[in-house]
């Protein structure tokens, strides 16, 4: 079964990660890849992907025409993806285990950053976005 | 240049989605399945997928000995990612036309829904933030 593990933050999350020292976000990338290592040899890897930083992000939509109106203006509440990670497990609970791995990735001075990390599986009724049908 | 097109909604939204009639779903899906078509026959298209419902999603932290933590409670106001796509595109202007375009998707009464769709680069590698 597939799962997607989601990493979100604020502007104000993502503005305190860029103050953390070099040596943190070291020990916290080398942590994060020894994962993903992990992952690939035990053959739950599927993907992950990082996003950029909230200030390049846009909210599109669509007006009469097809014409695309940009808006980068977002509440100071709006939680942005940072990332994520997409595994193929046996179980939902191995799935969970894997999310609390990255959740206890080193933050600064080496504590868990203990971030939270949203876990869930993928449309396999007919919504939109999957084009897996 | 790769861009991420994400599709979020609140669980209202989703609520509401149950309702649609089944000819406004069946012209929503084909419209999607049209568009991740078109996007891979211009060889722009890198991945899609669609999300389970949000009554599957949860939090999970880690506990002190690093044990997972789940809660399945969230706000009312939590958006919750539906689907995204990530397209490779020349320009950032090619990426918002092609989100527009799933914008315009048909809705409720095969009206547009001129839903809002995220916008925004993804990273080759962490290096890329600048770090």
């Amino acid at each position: 079964m597939k799962y997607i593990l989601l990493m979100t933050g604020t502007k104000v999350g993502v503005e305190s990660y860029l103050a953390w020292s070099q040596k943190d976000r070291d020990a916290h990338m080398t942590v994060l890849e020894r994962i993903a290592k992990e992952l690939t040899s035990s053959g739950e890897f599927v993907t992950t992907q990082g996003l950029a930083g909230p200030e390049e992000a846009n909210v599109v939509r669509g007006e009469k025409g097809g014409m695309p109106v940009t808006d980068g203006v977002f509440p100071e509440s709006k939680e942005f993806l940072l990332g994520y990670w997409i595994v193929d497990v046996a179980t939902r609970e191995r799935a969970y285990a894997i999310a609390g791995r990255i959740s206890a990735a080193p933050g600064p001075g080496g504590m868990p950053t203990n971030m939270p990390i949203e876990v869930r599986g993928f449309a396999t009724y007919p919504g939109p976005g999957s084009d897996r049908r | 240049m790769k861009f991420i097109l994400m599709m979020t909604a609140k669980k209202a939204d989703w609520d509401e989605y149950t309702k649609w009639s089944k000819g406004d779903l069946e012209r929503n899906v084909a419209f999607m399945r049209a568009f991740s078509k078109e996007l891979k026959d211009s060889g722009v298209f890198v991945a899609t997928e669609g999300l389970a419902w949000p009554g599957e999603a949860k939090m999970v932290h880690a506990g002190k000995n690093g044990e997972p933590i789940t809660d399945g409670v969230f706000p009312e106001s939590k958006e919750f990612l539906a689907g995204y796509w990530i397209i490779d595109v020349e320009s950032p202007e090619q990426a918002y036309k092609i989100a527009a375009r799933v914008s315009a998707a048909p809705g409720s009464g095969g009206k547009s829904g001129s839903v809002p769709v995220e916008v925004r680069p993804v990273l080759g590698s962490h290096a890329d933030l600048g770090l």
